[in-house]
């Protein structure tokens, strides 16, 4: 897959979603415009750009297409890792609360991902778990979710 | 006479304690950002708006825009003494300011960097002052064909400024204006897109977005390359640049400042753009341009400057017509709306206090960065020694709470994660984010302007081209919109863009 190529399947996907949907709201007519006109005609122009790019980005001869997905996607393990690891810290915040949550995160983060030991690990993810919840909550009033702890 | 008036009632507001405290707070937490790698100003302003909740809106604004520019002193430190921008404005600083720093010459440079920002700084606020009030008295005669008409060319520009071709940032543009149209329609009250998810009902929360495709997809980003950094070390005395270091930037300073302050005014990443063409102009000016890339003095002294200047005319809009040029604008006006000001053509003369306040403080915001950025350099390049596989689970952090802390709510947060895989990707296929962005926040004007018109119309598009006003502007808009067809078509590029294509 080429980069144009990669590009115009997120255009393509999002104009084809707009365009499913926006058909559903009223048009209006042309001294009242509704609320479908706009994102209907975005999304026929961007399913348009998405289809244009998706043919000017095939594969030139003699390229292997295996080579150019890795080179796009080669050192993709790391932020598919770190993207896994918050997907489960937004998931667990309000059942845990930050604080808890917080130093969850980022004592995996520091193990899995920056590769320290489980003991500097550990001792990273309570400062900046703790830290973190005294600066926000503390410093800066922030509200954030009190969870199993009660903290 | 008006002007210097109300500049004094300004410096009143600002040099209360209170506003100076605040003022202060901004320019330290800017400059750390920008000196951070990975948190640029955007994921700092929206960090602190929680913190302005209890403020008034001068103090917020005081605060948040010291951040803004702030972070623009800042971030050429890492660029010159890492070879990593904390900032993108800095990129083009990397390629100068690093090599003086390889030569032992990494003090001067970060000096010449700090006293171009002052002064690119301070005449940009000069000019913003002026051109601001004016501006906005223009704007107050626009009714929605023209404000339709001007926001337009604020698109077509979007579309020629960003990285790449006219073509590969239309896209872009759509599909913030699309992702724009989520939630409530403000004239029918009908729901777009919300599938019945009631935290999508006021749309889809500009923050969050920003924060990801900018803050989490920078990271994602990041960690693919390796994560140990290592950064220079600089001593006082090795601070002050040499007798022609000074003599040759002064030109520079001063052209970076003119290029800077009228390419601030324009939608984009302005601050971005203007570095990038100080650099291509004084490369094209210098005696020696085989040299450039070598470490001379002019590629970091124009840059910066340019960079400063621009951030601070890319007020002038923001303030005067509402049209935030930058994300990081955009948040402000998010921030200034919050506290029930809204930043257009009539917030100067209904809010005089606010505007200004944040002038006048933005004179003392200068004289505070650069004694920061000076005497006190060598406090902040020791963040630079924490290693950055300790510093980016710590950004993510900031980013989440930062986030979540807005509205306290998760659905937030699992779009800022989207946004941030997003803005991964956009990264992966060369595509320009900035356009989106701005995109997805002006976009719901757009909309509003062009419905109203024609309603107003009776449904004829005459009205577009019935004021001299938007004709005008109409007119401008197609030649624009031809010549960036045109760019994009023709098979060679200039050297200008072709910099821009390969740096930004």
């Amino acid at each position: 897959m080429t980069k144009e190529r990669g590009g115009s399947i997120i255009f393509l996907a999002a104009g084809i979603y707009g365009l499913a949907f926006s058909m559903g709201f009223p048009m209006g007519k042309w001294n009242a415009p509704g609320p479908g006109v706009f994102p209907l005609s975005l999304s026929i122009l961007l399913c348009t750009f998405g289809f244009v790019w998706f043919v000017q980005g095939r594969a030139k001869e003699g390229e292997k297409p295996r080579e150019r997905l890795a080179g796009l996607f080669g050192k993709s393990g790391t932020p598919l890792q770190i993207i896994g690891l918050t997907a489960a810290f937004i998931f667990l915040l309000e059942p845990l609360g930050y604080l808890l949550a917080a130093m969850l995160y980022t004592f995996t983060l520091f193990f899995l991902v920056s590769r320290y030991k489980v003991w500097i690990s550990a001792a990273l993810a309570m400062a900046f778990g703790a830290g973190s919840w005294i600066f926000f909550t503390k410093v800066l009033s922030t509200p954030l979710p009190t969870g199993l702890l009660g903290l | 006479m008006d002007v210097l008036n109300n500049l004094v009632a300004g410096f009143q507001t600002a040099l209360t304690f209170k506003n100076i405290y605040l003022c202060f707070i901004g320019c330290l937490w800017g400059t750390v950002v920008g000196i951070l790698p990975g948190i640029g100003p955007l994921a700092g302003i929206a960090l602190l708006i929680p913190a302005t909740f209890g403020m008034d809106a001068t103090g917020a604004i005081i605060m948040l825009a010291g951040i803004y520019y702030g972070a623009m002193y800042g971030g050429s430190t890492t660029s010159i003494l890492m070879n990593i921008p904390g900032e993108s404005a800095s990129v083009v600083s990397c390629l100068e300011g690093y090599q003086m720093t390889r030569k032992g010459r990494g003090g001067a440079a970060l000096f010449i960097a700090a006293w171009g920002s002052w002064i690119g700084g301070t005449l940009g606020i000069a000019g913003l002052m002026f051109l601001a009030p004016l501006l906005a008295n223009q704007a107050v005669k626009f009714g929605p064909p023209e404000m339709f008409a001007l926001l337009l060319i604020a698109f077509i520009l979007l579309g020629s400024l960003g990285k790449g071709s006219f073509f590969r940032t239309a896209p872009m543009i759509l599909l913030g204006l699309l992702i724009g149209t989520v939630g409530m329609d403000q004239l029918t009250g009908t729901m777009r897109f919300t599938h019945g998810i009631k935290e999508l009902y006021d749309g889809i929360g500009f923050i969050p977005v920003a924060m990801g495709v900018f803050g989490i997809g920078e990271i994602l980003s990041s960690v693919e390359e390796s994560l140990v950094r290592q950064a220079h070390r600089v001593r006082f005395r090795e601070l002050l640049p040499s007798r022609e270091e000074l003599r040759a930037s002064w030109g520079p300073i001063f052209r970076g400042t003119g290029l800077g302050f009228f390419i601030g005014l324009l939608p984009g990443s302005a601050h971005v753009l203007a570095s990038f063409l100080s650099y291509t102009l004084e490369k094209r000016l210098s005696r020696k341009p085989q040299e450039f890339g070598t470490g001379r003095i002019e590629g970091v002294a124009g840059p910066e400057t340019a960079n400063n200047a621009a951030s601070e005319s890319a007020m002038i809009p923001f303030l005067g017509l509402g049209i935030p040029t930058g994300p990081a604008p955009a948040v402000m006006m998010i921030a200034l709306l919050i506290h029930g000001v809204r930043p257009g053509p009539l917030f100067i003369s209904e809010q005089p206090q606010v505007f200004w306040g944040l002038v006048a403080s933005m004179y003392i915001g200068n004289v505070i960065l650069i004694i920061l950025n000076l005497p006190l350099v060598g406090l902040f390049i020791n963040l630079l020694r924490v290693p950055f596989r300790i510093l980016f689970p710590v950004i993510l952090l900031v980013c989440l709470v930062g986030t979540y802390a807005v509205n306290s709510s998760v659905v937030e947060l699992i779009i800022l994660l989207v946004s941030g895989v997003l803005g991964y990707l956009f990264r992966k296929f060369d595509f320009d984010i900035a356009p989106f962005i701005l995109a997805m926040i002006i976009g719901p004007t757009i909309e509003m302007t062009f419905r109203q018109s024609l309603m107003r119309s009776g449904g004829s598009f005459s009205i577009f081209w019935a004021s001299p006003i938007s004709l005008a502007l109409f007119a401008l808009s197609g030649v624009l919109l031809l010549w960036n067809v045109y760019r994009a078509l023709r098979p060679k590029r200039a050297s200008w863009e072709k910099v821009l294509e390969e740096g930004t």
